[in-house]
C-alpha cells in the first residue's frame, strides 16, 4: 500500500466495518494466544485453539482484501500459512507462539496505519519469519494454503418443501461497486429470495477476494438467473462432505441431528444474534432518557407546589406514581447504560499482550495479575482510556520494574509482579495499575524538571511528583527506548482522564513499587450533582469529582504568600474562589463552604456560599465557541427550564494551581473589590 | 444571492428592532423567537455574551446585540425577545428590542450597502431594503457570529465591567 493511497476508495465505505471487524478477530486472536501458552512444547496444542486462530487471520486476510488493506493482507496469509502446517504437525514451539504474538502486534499497528492514513509498517522480515516457520514446519517451501478445504461446512437445517439449496459466488470489483454491485447489496438480494445461511470470503489465486453465499430458498432459478451479468454466479451447492450431502439430497429434517460431531461453523459474515449498534445511535437514546428525567423533574417541581392545594389523598396518589417513575427512569437509564457498557477484559487481554511482548524484549520477568475484568466500562471510555493504559504497563515494565538480577541483590522475588485491577464503586469506575519495582524517586524527577526548566527551584516542594511527571516535555530517560518512545507521555495520560471527567493519583515508594489510579465517572451523560451558589447564582459540581464538603470557620481562614489557605487535616488546603475566578459581584458574599477536589498536594478548596442539594443532573455540553470557557463543564437544567452551569472541578483545580503566584487572574482581581479587603 | 433574484422573486425576512431601528434576517436562518426569561451568566465569555438559555433541549448562547453593536445597554423588558438563528452548524440566540415582523421582499428592493457604511456596524450589513417608506437593514450572519476578529473584542473586554454579567433582568 503506497504512502500516498486516498483513504477514500472504491471501498471506503466498508473501512468503519472493517476496522471494527478486524479488532474483533484480533481480540479473539489474543485470547486465543494466550491460551495456547501452556501449550508450548506439548505434543497436542488444543486444535480447537487453533482452529480459531486460523479463522481470525482467515477472515483478517479475507477483509483486508477487500478494502485494499496489502500489508494486513500478505500477513494474515503468512500467519495463515504456519498456522496450517502447524495444525498437521501439532507442535507449538516457542519462537511459533512469539512470531504468532508479534504477528498480531504488527497487524495491529497495519490496521492503525491504515486508519491513520499513514504508512504502513515494514513487514517484509515477519513474512520471512512466517515463511521460514512454515517451512520448517511442513519440510517444504510454503506455499498458499487451499481455502476449500478448510471451509467449514454450513448449517443448512432442514429444507421445507419446495426449497432448494444454491452456492452463489461473487467477486466485487471496482467497477461493479461504482454500478451499486457490493457485497451488501448482493447480500441483500440474496436475503430478498431466501435465507443465507453461509457467507464467507473467499481468496482467488490471482489474490483477489470473492464471497461464496449459501442460499436456501425456494424462488426459481430464473429470478437469480438475471444477476449473472452483475457477476454473481450460481450453482446448486454441493457440500464437501458426505452429511452434507445427504442432508441436501434427502432434506429430511432430521437430518441434523446426525451430525452433532460436525465443529459448528462460525461464519465470518453471516448472522449471529449480536447487534452492531452505531455509538451515535445509543447517544441519542441517551439524549431522549436525559429530557425524561428533565421532564420527571419538572413534575416532581409542580407536585410540590401543589401540596397545600391538593386533597392529600389525591396528592399522596399522584407523589406515588411520580416516585414510582422515578425509579423506572432510573431503571431505564442503567438499561440504555448498560448497552454502551463493554467488560473491561478486552483491554486487559490487549495489556498481557504488551507485557509478553516487553518482557521478551527487556529480558524481564513478569508475572502479571488481572482483577476485575468482568468490570463493565462504557465504550466510549475504553477507547479513550487505551492508550494511556498502555502508556502506564509500559512504563511499569520498562521503568519500574528491575530485571531479576537487580530484584534479587535488593531481596526481592526474581519475578516482578504487575497487577491491573478494575472495580466499579458507586457511580465510578477504578483502574488501578501497581507494580513491585524500584518506585519512582522524588528527588531525582525534581532534579531532572530543574534541568529541563520545567519547574523553577524555589516551588519545587509545592508541585506534586505528579504534577512534574505530568508536565509535557518531561522525560526521565534521555533516549527513548521502543517502549516509552511512542509519543504517549504522562501529560497526554492524565489530559485523557481528565477530559472524561476523571482523575489520576499516584502512589509509590522507593524501592517498593508504584501504583497508577484512574477513577472514572461510571457514565457521562448523566451524573449526581451537588447544587451549589455562588454569588446568588446556582452552579452543577459533579458529585464523583468532590471528595469532601469542608464547612469554612473565619478562624481557619489563613492568607498565605497572597494565597488563602485553610488549615485542614494537619495540613494547608488552597482556597479557590470561584466568585474571584468567575468575576462575580462578589461584595456581599458570605463564603461558608470549600468543596474538596483533587487528591493529595493537588487538593483545592472550591469556595462556595451555600450547598443546596444533590440532584441528578443531565449534562448537555456548551457546543458553541461563544460559551466554551475553562472550568465550566457544560450545563443542565434543574426542571424549572433554566439553564444550570456545570463546574469543571479537575479543570478549576488546575487553573488554580497553575495561576500561583503568574497574575492568571489579573482580570478578575481587577473586578472584584472583596479580593482587596479579603487580603 | 439576493441580487441575483429576477424581478418578480422574493426573499422572505424576519424583522426586528434594535435602537430604533429596523433590521432583517433571512427568514431561513431563523429557528425560532422566543421570549426571554432567565439568563444564565457565562463567566469570562466574550463581553456581548449575556449567557446561556435552554432554547428546545439545547444549550444556546444568548448575544446582547444592542453590546456586539455598541449601542447602550438597556434592560429587558416584555417586548425583549431572542432571536434563535441556526447557521453554519451553530445555534446563537441574538437578544433584540423587538421582533416580530415575518415579510416578503422583492429581490429588487434590496440594495448593496453603500461605500460609505463601511464602519463600525457595517461589516455585519449584508444589504439595505426598502419597504415603502421604511429602510431595512438586512444583517449577514456570518460576520454577526464571527467573533474571532480582535478588534470587536479586545477594547469592549477591557471596558465593559464583568459585574454586569451578574445583573438580573426585569421581570
Amino acid at each position: 500500500m503506497a504512502l500516498d493511497e486516498p483513504i477514500h476508495g472504491p471501498f471506503a465505505e466498508f473501512l468503519d466495518d472493517y476496522f471494527v471487524e478486524c479488532e474483533e478477530h484480533l481480540g479473539v486472536a489474543r485470547r486465543s494466544l494466550l491460551a495456547l501458552e501452556p501449550s508450548v512444547g506439548q505434543p497436542n496444542p488444543d486444535r480447537l485453539l487453533l482452529d480459531e486462530l486460523f479463522r481470525c487471520f482467515h477472515s483478517i486476510k479475507g477483509l483486508s482484501a477487500m478494502v485494499d488493506v496489502r500489508a494486513a493482507e500478505q500477513l494474515a496469509h503468512q500467519m495463515e500459512s504456519y498456522l496450517s502446517a502447524l495444525r498437521k504437525r501439532q507442535i507449538l514451539t516457542t519462537s511459533g507462539l512469539e512470531s504468532l504474538i508479534a504477528g498480531v502486534i504488527m497487524m495491529e499497528q497495519v490496521i492503525a496505519a491504515r486508519r491513520a492514513g499513514a504508512s504502513p509498517p515494514d513487514i517484509a522480515s515477519l513474512l520471512h519469519r512466517f515463511s521460514a516457520l512454515a517451512s520448517l514446519e511442513e519440510g517444504s517451501p510454503s506455499c498458499a494454503p487451499v481455502d476449500e478445504p478448510t471451509l467449514p461446512e454450513p448449517e443448512i437445517g432442514p429444507l421445507r418443501p419446495g426449497e432448494s439449496v444454491w452456492q452463489f459466488t461473487f467477486a466485487p470489483t471496482p467497477e461493479l461497486a461504482a454500478r451499486g454491485v457490493n457485497v451488501n447489496t448482493v447480500r441483500e438480494r440474496l436475503q430478498a429470495v431466501g435465507e443465507v445461511v453461509q457467507a464467507i470470503p473467499l481468496l482467488h489465486v490471482a489474490g483477489r477476494i470473492a464471497f461464496r453465499f449459501v442460499v436456501r430458498s425456494n424462488a426459481a432459478e430464473s429470478s437469480f438467473a438475471v444477476w449473472e451479468r452483475d457477476s454473481i454466479h450460481y450453482e446448486p451447492y454441493a457440500s464437501t462432505s458426505k452429511a452434507g450431502d445427504a442432508l441436501v439430497e434427502s432434506a429430511l429434517p432430521s437430518d441434523t441431528e446426525q451430525r452433532p460431531a460436525a465443529p459448528v461453523p462460525v461464519s465470518p459474515l453471516g448472522g449471529s444474534n449480536l447487534v452492531r449498534v452505531d455509538l451515535s445511535r445509543l447517544d441519542e437514546l441517551m439524549r431522549m432518557v436525559g429530557e425524561l428525567v428533565i421532564s420527571r423533574a419538572h413534575l416532581d417541581d409542580t407536585l410540590k407546589r401543589a401540596s397545600s392545594a391538593m386533597q392529600p389523598a389525591d396528592w399522596r396518589t399522584l407523589q406515588d406514581t411520580n416516585l414510582a417513575l422515578e425509579r423506572q427512569l432510573r431503571d431505564l437509564r442503567e438499561g440504555v447504560m448498560r448497552v454502551r457498557m463493554v467488560p473491561v477484559r478486552e483491554v486487559f487481554a490487549r495489556m498481557q499482550f504488551v507485557v509478553r511482548d516487553l518482557t521478551r524484549e527487556s529480558g524481564k520477568k513478569v508475572a502479571l495479575e488481572l482483577s476485575g475484568q468482568d468490570t463493565e466500562i462504557d465504550k466510549f471510555v475504553v477507547e479513550r482510556m487505551m492508550d494511556p493504559l498502555l502508556h502506564l504497563v509500559r512504563n511499569a515494565v520498562s521503568h519500574g520494574l528491575e530485571t531479576s538480577s537487580d530484584r534479587a541483590a535488593s531481596g526481592k522475588s526474581p519475578e516482578g509482579h504487575l497487577s491491573l485491577r478494575a472495580s466499579t464503586t458507586g457511580e465510578t469506575i477504578l483502574i488501578e495499575v501497581e507494580d513491585d519495582g524500584r518506585g519512582i524517586d522524588a528527588e531525582r524527577v525534581f532534579a531532572r524538571a530543574r534541568t529541563l526548566g520545567l519547574v523553577a527551584a524555589e516551588t519545587a516542594p509545592t508541585a506534586s511528583l505528579l504534577d512534574v511527571l505530568c508536565a509535557a516535555g518531561f522525560s526521565t530517560r534521555d533516549v527513548a527506548d521502543r517502549a516509552s518512545g511512542r509519543g504517549v507521555g504522562m501529560a497526554v495520560v492524565r489530559t485523557a482522564v481528565e477530559e472524561l471527567g476523571g482523575s489520576l493519583a499516584l502512589d509509590t515508594t522507593v524501592g517498593r513499587g508504584t501504583r497508577f489510579t484512574i477513577q472514572l465517572p461510571l457514565t457521562l451523560a448523566i451524573a449526581d450533582a451537588l447544587i451549589v451558589e455562588i454569588a446568588g447564582q446556582r452552579y452543577a459540581v459533579p458529585q464523583v469529582s468532590i471528595r469532601e464538603v469542608i464547612r469554612i470557620e473565619d478562624a481557619e481562614l489563613t492568607v498565605l504568600e497572597n494565597n488563602e489557605v485553610l488549615y485542614y487535616r494537619g495540613g494547608v488546603l488552597p482556597l479557590m474562589r470561584l466568585s474571584e475566578y468567575f468575576g462575580l459581584d462578589s461584595a456581599a458574599q458570605q463564603v461558608r463552604y470549600a468543596l474538596v477536589t483533587g487528591e493529595g498536594l493537588r487538593a483545592v478548596g472550591l469556595a462556595v456560599d451555600r450547598v443546596l442539594g444533590l440532584r441528578e443532573v443531565v449534562v448537555r455540553p456548551l457546543t458553541d465557541p461563544l460559551v466554551r470557557v475553562s472550568g465550566i463543564a457544560g450545563a443542565t437544567e434543574l426542571g424549572d427550564g433554566h439553564a444550570v452551569l456545570i463546574l469543571d472541578a479537575s479543570g478549576l483545580a488546575r487553573s488554580s494551581r497553575q495561576s500561583g503566584k503568574r497574575d492568571n487572574l489579573r482580570l478578575n482581581a481587577l473586578a472584584s473589590p472583596a479580593l482587596a479587603t479579603a487580603r | 444571492m439576493v441580487q441575483s433574484g429576477t424581478a418578480s422573486a422574493t426573499e422572505t425576512f424576519i424583522l426586528f428592532e434594535l435602537a430604533g431601528t429596523s433590521y432583517g434576517l433571512r427568514s431561513a436562518v431563523v429557528r425560532q423567537m422566543e421570549m426571554v426569561e432567565q439568563i444564565t451568566p457565562v463567566p469570562n465569555a466574550p463581553p456581548a455574551v449575556e449567557g446561556v438559555v435552554f432554547s428546545r433541549g439545547e444549550v444556546v448562547p444568548a448575544v446582547n446585540l444592542r453590546r456586539r453593536f455598541g449601542f447602550p445597554v438597556v434592560p429587558h423588558d416584555l417586548r425583549t425577545r431572542l432571536v434563535v438563528v441556526g447557521h453554519a452548524g451553530r445555534t446563537v440566540g441574538l437578544l433584540v428590542d423587538a421582533a416580530r415582523e415575518f415579510v416578503s421582499i422583492p429581490a429588487d428592493a434590496i440594495q448593496p450597502p453603500p461605500e460609505g457604511m463601511a464602519g463600525m456596524n457595517g461589516k455585519y450589513l449584508h444589504s439595505i431594503a426598502k419597504i415603502g417608506e421604511r429602510l431595512v437593514l438586512i444583517l449577514d450572519v456570518d460576520e454577526l457570529l464571527n467573533f474571532t476578529q480582535p478588534d470587536v473584542q479586545a477594547p469592549a473586554g477591557a471596558s465593559v465591567p464583568r459585574t454586569s454579567h451578574g445583573q438580573a433582568p426585569p421581570r
